[in-house]
């Protein structure tokens, strides 16, 4: 099946069977090994990629979904002028990494969290986060990277 | 290769199962691509609804509300036209990313005994609206299952929508559900409760509903007899809780032992029971 859509401001059209799971359409042939796989059956979060803005378990996705929608991966987060995203740099400045296996899918779901909600509460940083799960750093440092991740992308501090 | 095709219409999907009895319909995909990767299913073709316009959102109608079997989770988490009990069960399946992909009528037709829509659905009085080359018929919620996993729904029939009648969108309701954690977790046990207020602050109407602790999900017919028509006093939410440990009919597994799905009904049910009836009495 033919599969076109936009990735990280792209076109996208390749060849590919329909049932593939998105997750290895995007590694295998996009070559974009950004997006993790951790359990494979979508308890993990950590494939999270953002489907027409709205964050999935690529493991989930039939690649035959992608069709027509816009993508969005880690690869395609920050704006392609080398820097990183004001995410990125919270994740880093709150040491909110530690092994990093989950940090490009919590990363993905703090972006769509931050486009609908830019001030958001504690609590609302954890339920937006909660389909993301991390064995290494306690989540306290990530949901203190997006709190300041969140006051940077409104203005309110540097970085 | 499986062939996968996106089916414009109603008619062009039912139209594609019955030229291949081999093939399933998807919605999400969410079951079905976690028993795929397992070998556990090929079903080809695979027949995508999601995209069928009038599967998909959350419709007024003359009778209530009508909700297409391809609208995903997170929209019924979201829409406050919705009961509270419908919002908070949609809410609690799964993640986020789940919730953006997974529908309501998946969450259906999967007929697992834990789907948390599905409670909700019951004591709101849904009807499934299932259509097949032969015609349309409509079926209780209460009525569609028939075993973990099993439906009355046909081989070349496909769920449409689900209606909710309008006298069921007033009162409260409240879904509760335990489970291993609080995020992105299958029940062990849920509950959802919808009641209506008569004079001098009596239960009026009274529904029930409980998840996860039978081969179906279960009317907690005995449980909401007791409450009709009396006062929502600690005492008759006692005889409730304990009714309700009684009429459920449990198993052990994997997620939890049928001792403690029959003794943490009764908290969930007076839970349950508080947070609507404290709706229901600002609403009346």
């Amino acid at each position: 099946m033919l599969i076109e859509f936009n990735c990280n401001g792209k076109d996208v059209s390749i060849e590919a069977p329909p049932q593939t799971r998105a997750l290895d359409l995007i590694r295998d042939q996009l070559g974009m090994t950004g997006t993790k796989e951790g359990c494979g059956r979508g308890e993990c979060g950590a494939c999270t990629i953002l489907l027409d803005g709205r964050p999935v378990n690529a493991c989930l996705l039939p690649a035959a979904k992608l069709q027509g929608c816009e993508v969005m991966t880690i690869e395609g987060v920050s704006d392609g002028s080398g820097g990183l995203h004001p995410i990125q740099e919270s994740f880093l400045d709150q040491g909110a990494v530690q092994c990093g296996y989950c940090t490009p899918g919590m990363i993905m779901s703090a972006r769509a969290l931050l486009e609908s909600n830019p001030d958001p509460t504690e609590n609302e940083i954890e339920e937006a986060l909660a389909g993301n799960i991390c064995r290494c750093t306690g989540y306290g440092m990530i949901i203190r990277a997006v709190l300041q991740a969140a006051k940077v992308l409104r203005g309110e501090r540097k970085r | 290769m499986t062939d996968y095709i996106f089916p414009s219409t109603i008619e062009e999907a039912l139209q594609a199962r019955v030229a291949a009895p081999e093939g399933r319909f998807i919605g999400g995909g969410t079951d079905l691509m976690v028993l795929m990767a397992a070998d556990m299913l090929s079903p080809d073709p695979l027949i995508d609804i999601s995209r069928i316009p009038e599967l998909r959102g959350i419709r007024e109608t003359e009778e209530g509300l009508e909700i297409g079997a391809a609208t995903p989770l997170a929209e019924l988490a979201s829409d406050p036209r919705l009961p509270s009990v419908l919002v908070q069960g949609a809410a609690s399946v799964g993640s986020l990313q789940i919730r953006n992909l997974a529908t309501v009528g998946g969450n259906i037709c999967n007929a697992s005994p834990c789907g948390d829509t599905i409670t909700p659905l019951i004591v709101l009085e849904g009807e499934l609206v299932l259509i097949s080359p032969a015609g349309r018929r409509e079926v209780a919620v209460a009525e569609f299952f028939t075993g973990p996993k099993k439906t009355v729904l046909n081989q070349d029939e496909l769920l449409a929508g689900i209606k909710i009648p309008r006298k069921n969108l007033s009162g409260g309701s409240s879904f509760k559900k335990i489970g291993q954690r609080n995020g992105q977790i299958i029940s062990q046990v849920n509950v959802a409760v919808w009641v209506k207020v008569k004079a001098g602050r009596k239960v009026g109407e009274i529904r029930a509903a409980a998840g996860s602790v039978g081969p179906v999900p279960i009317p907690l017919l005995k449980a909401a007899a007791t409450l009709k028509g009396s006062g929502m006093t600690p005492g008759i939410i006692a005889d409730a809780a304990r009714l309700a440990s009684i009429e459920i009919s449990p198993i052990s597994d994997v997620r939890a032992t049928a001792d403690y799905r029959r003794s943490v009904i009764g908290t969930l049910l007076t839970d349950a029971l508080a947070e609507a009836w404290a709706e229901a009495e600002g609403n009346n």
